[in-house]
């Protein structure tokens, strides 16, 4: 049976259910007697259950079926949620996460059985004196009575042609029977085109499909609701050929019965001739055996059909919403990307080259500026079809606290907002383990215990904020926590026991300075090892990984009342909004979102601070950088002259860059410099003009 | 068997694009070369090695421009209608453009007219170099962009 391509689907299904899993029992152990967070965990697990089964994960079904039971049984009111179920259930969710994870390596499911606990779940069962059998006879039972529903007949709808029609009789002839069948996958079925497909091929094995709808392709391709009909020539017997396609999992119901080709066919011809005057009618609304089942004759059929089985279930009204949305992969969208970027320097060259001709007719002006609207929403457009909300990454984590909190035994919170918070995939992909390690930074150094809480008059649990929001061009994450706060002398004794310092430089050191030590590879200051923190990994993995995302780290904190950690990530990672300026007649780009003024500067408002060139400006007083002396350049203005002046800011600190000229705002696309130039900090990249000449971009936050 | 006598050759002989840098010659692997351009404008990157002469628009992308003069502590590059960039694609170090003096012409050499130099630790020149090919009664210095690219500026 080939699968794999459904592997992928599986992966990043499975992914979902476990961690709607995870949420959910989370909900569940606060609030245990929730019928709607039942309901939705055991939807979950039944889905996970049918999935893992399709595709021939036999462990992975074997352990969520269990699971399945118990879920089924708390839903039935026999077993109440307890402390030590949610702990199993969670390991439980520990070894299918590991299972997906196998799979997601080697399409293999590895070979743990995790007996253990499937007997710990058994004993959650059996400790209520019940069995795990009351499942079963029910969702046997429920085919049964649809069974009598004619409603539920769609292959008498199938309008045969006249090829198909001398198919059928042929086969009659030889002596074989002709069947109809329909189908109906259940409706909390996920890969709906992987059951059908199983249904094919076992109905193959025992028959052969003559006639299919919607068609098989459109099976194939998912274009169908949640039942397909089949008109099937056979040797054996009907209930042979139901059992086949009722043995694959998450098939609801398979009706099926003998056709009587006779009757059949006037049907047909009478509804030929009647077509028009009686498509109202619901008996004959057929559709034709290519296209998929139409709206108007679906309905009908497949409401009787599910609504039983819904009340069967105890389905509350969050059923699964039809998802609207088109799985694509990230390199499409690269090439996507990639397409709108040359568009836009190709763009740029026609302003470019419109702005050299001279006396040119206005409406070849009107057409530029139409071209540039639709290139800047066709990006803004493609920049969005990247965006994916952190939600992703984060919801994981108060699991993860839950878990910290009972192995560290501290008792703590964590309140998370912003968690829609858009982000670019390929950065919200890399963001989740350096928050992970934040995370447990304040979990485990961050808060102090119960005693220590209790002494300095805080609240007796522990408070975790992960904050989200967007700020300019950069989305900012904050983990802040209501602990101890860094103890920078402790900092310091640490750093000069391992030499990272010496005694004279650790005199010197302001504040920051310390705190910034942490970010150095393999220092901790955690006193004793645990497996949470305290490696000496962690904190430099932290500004490396959100470094390579071109994004910064910064930490803030104040003894005896916490510290924040501040996660600073571009928006966007491959066209910008950007100033172009001149500086030693050399062209540069300062992204526009670090940008908040330019102001014109008279060369007696500097004044000295300790040496620096500072002006005053609406109350605060800004550092100058001149830009001629950091990129090496002799600037093009005389003293005397008055200087523009680039006010930018990063997080709450201004800083204002002198440069000659502006020459204006553009959109650029940013392009690497190539391997081999390893460029200096403050240079991010280099951008083609409509000029066809190349500027390089500023990193204004590398600067202050 | 017209394709297989090239294949069979190819394992003996390998074609180089001879380049004149000052008064000597010096023959470029063709695997290596991904095209030839003219001078054109070069931006400066600011706080990068000396040789490391900026970057160019090469049809949309990018691409680091070196001074192989320098590179080889020759004197400064001059400019003139004859100088052109080989944009030359390393597995390492990606797409790089290197400025010579003159493009001169593709030869065959056979493994035969290539002599393995011996190594002198004194002469930096030499370091760059994977043998020395005679053709036609003159010689052609091999570069071995291994160690061409390779940033010794600390070493030196």
């Amino acid at each position: 049976m080939d699968v794999s391509q459904y592997l992928e689907i599986f992966i990043d299904e499975s992914n979902e259910h476990l961690q709607n899993l995870n949420t959910q029992i989370l909900n569940l152990e606060s609030d245990p007697e929730n019928m709607d967070t039942i309901n939705e965990i055991f939807r979950a697990a039944h889905s996970l259950k049918g999935m893992a089964g399709t595709m021939g994960y036999k462990r992975m079904q074997t352990l969520t079926h269990d699971m399945e039971n118990v879920f089924s049984e708390v839903r039935n009111g026999h077993i109440k949620v307890s402390p030590d179920m949610v702990d199993i259930l969670f390991q439980c969710l520990d070894a299918l996460d590991e299972y997906v994870n196998n799979i997601k390596e080697s399409a293999d499911e590895g070979t743990n059985d995790n007996e253990p606990l499937i007997q710990q779940l058994n004993s959650v069962l059996n400790g209520k004196g019940e069995t795990q059998e009351s499942a079963a006879p029910a969702a046997q039972a429920k085919a049964e009575p649809q069974e009598a529903d004619g409603d539920g007949r769609k292959w008498l709808e199938i309008r045969l042609d006249s090829s198909q029609s001398n198919v059928l009789r042929a086969a009659k002839e030889q002596g074989k029977k002709v069947y109809g069948l329909t189908i109906t996958v259940q409706e909390s079925c996920i890969l709906k085109a992987a059951r059908a497909f199983l249904v094919f091929k076992a109905i193959e094995e025992k028959a052969e499909i003559i006639v299919s709808s919607p068609s098989a392709q459109d099976v194939e391709d998912e274009k169908f609701d949640l039942d397909f009909s089949l008109i099937v020539v056979s040797d054996a017997s009907l209930e042979e050929v139901k059992h086949a396609a009722s043995n694959v999992s998450e098939i609801a119901s398979v009706l099926g019965a003998e056709i009587d080709l006779d009757k059949m066919g006037p049907r047909d011809k009478y509804e030929e001739k009647g077509h028009e005057p009686e498509q109202e009618s619901p008996a004959v609304s057929a559709v034709s055996a290519a296209a998929p089942v139409a709206p108007a004759a679906a309905e009908p059929a497949v409401k009787p059909a599910a609504e039983p089985k819904a009340a069967e279930k105890k389905q509350t009204p969050g059923k699964p919403v039809v998802n609207r949305t088109v799985r694509v992969d990230i390199e499409k969208l690269d090439v996507l990307m990639n397409l709108v970027s040359e568009l836009i320097i190709a763009k740029n060259s026609l302003v470019s080259a419109s702005n050299q001709v001279q006396g040119q007719s206005q409406g070849v002006n009107e057409q530029i500026e139409y071209l540039e609207n639709v290139t800047t929403n066709l990006h803004e457009s493609v920049m969005k079809v990247r965006m994916v909300p952190i939600e992703s990454v984060v919801s994981k984590f108060p699991r993860m606290i839950r878990d910290l909190s009972k192995k560290l035994d501290k008792k703590m919170e964590l309140y998370m907002t912003g968690e829609e918070t858009e982000l670019d995939r390929t950065v919200v992909d890399e963001i989740g383990d350096p928050l992970m390690h934040l995370l447990r930074n304040s979990a485990d150094h961050g808060l102090e215990s119960a005693e220590i809480r209790a002494q300095r008059g805080k609240p007796e649990v522990g408070s975790i904020f992960l904050d989200a929001y967007q700020d300019g061009n950069n989305v900012v994450i904050e983990v802040r926590d209501d602990g101890n706060g860094i103890d920078v002398e402790q900092v310091k004794a640490k750093a000069l026991e391992r030499g990272t310092i010496t005694p004279e430089q650790a005199a010197n050191m302001s504040d920051k300075e310390v705190i910034d030590l942490l970010f150095l590879p393999s220092f901790s200051t955690a006193k004793k090892v645990t497996d949470v923190s305290g490696r000496g990994v962690g904190l430099d993995v932290v500004k490396s990984k959100i470094e390579a995302l071109s994004g910064e780290v910064e930490v803030k904190s104040k003894l005896g009342e916490g510290s924040t950690w501040t996660i600073r990530l571009p928006l966007t990672l491959a066209i910008i909004q950007a100033l172009m300026v001149v500086v030693g007649g050399e062209k540069y780009a300062i992204s526009l979102g670090s940008i908040q003024t330019i102001e014109d500067i008279a060369p007696e408002d500097i004044k000295l601070v300790q040496n620096k060139e500072v002006i005053h400006l609406r109350g605060s007083v800004i550092p100058l950088i001149r830009l001629a002396n950091v990129l090496d350049v002799e600037s093009t203005r005389s003293s005397e002259e008055h200087l523009v002046v680039v006010i930018v800011k990063k997080g709450d600190r201004l800083a204002g860059l002198v440069i000659d000229d502006m020459i204006g705002q553009q959109e650029i696309v940013i392009k690497s410099l190539g391997k081999y130039i390893k460029q200096c900090r403050f240079i991010s990249g280099a951008t083609i003009l409509g000029d066809g000449e190349v500027a390089l971009i500023l990193d204004a936050n590398a600067l202050i | 068997m017209e394709e297989l006598k090239v294949i069979e050759n190819s394992d003996t002989t390998v074609q180089y694009i001879v380049v004149r840098l000052g008064e000597e010659q010096y023959g470029i692997d063709i695997r290596y070369i991904d095209n030839i351009v003219r001078m054109q404008k070069i931006t400066r990157v600011p706080k990068v090695a000396p040789y490391l002469k900026g970057v160019i628009n090469l049809r949309g992308e990018v691409i680091p421009i070196m001074s192989l003069r320098l590179k080889m502590f020759l004197p400064e590059d001059e400019i003139t209608k004859a100088t052109r960039i080989i944009i030359l694609k390393l597995e390492q170090y990606g797409s790089v453009g290197i400025i010579v003096d003159e493009v001169k012409e593709v030869v065959t050499l056979d493994a035969e007219h290539i002599e393995k130099i011996a190594y002198d630790s004194k002469d930096d020149r030499n370091n760059f170099l994977s043998g020395i090919g005679k053709y036609e009664g003159g010689l052609i210095s091999l570069l071995d962009f291994n160690l061409v690219m390779l940033d010794r500026d600390g070493a030196v």
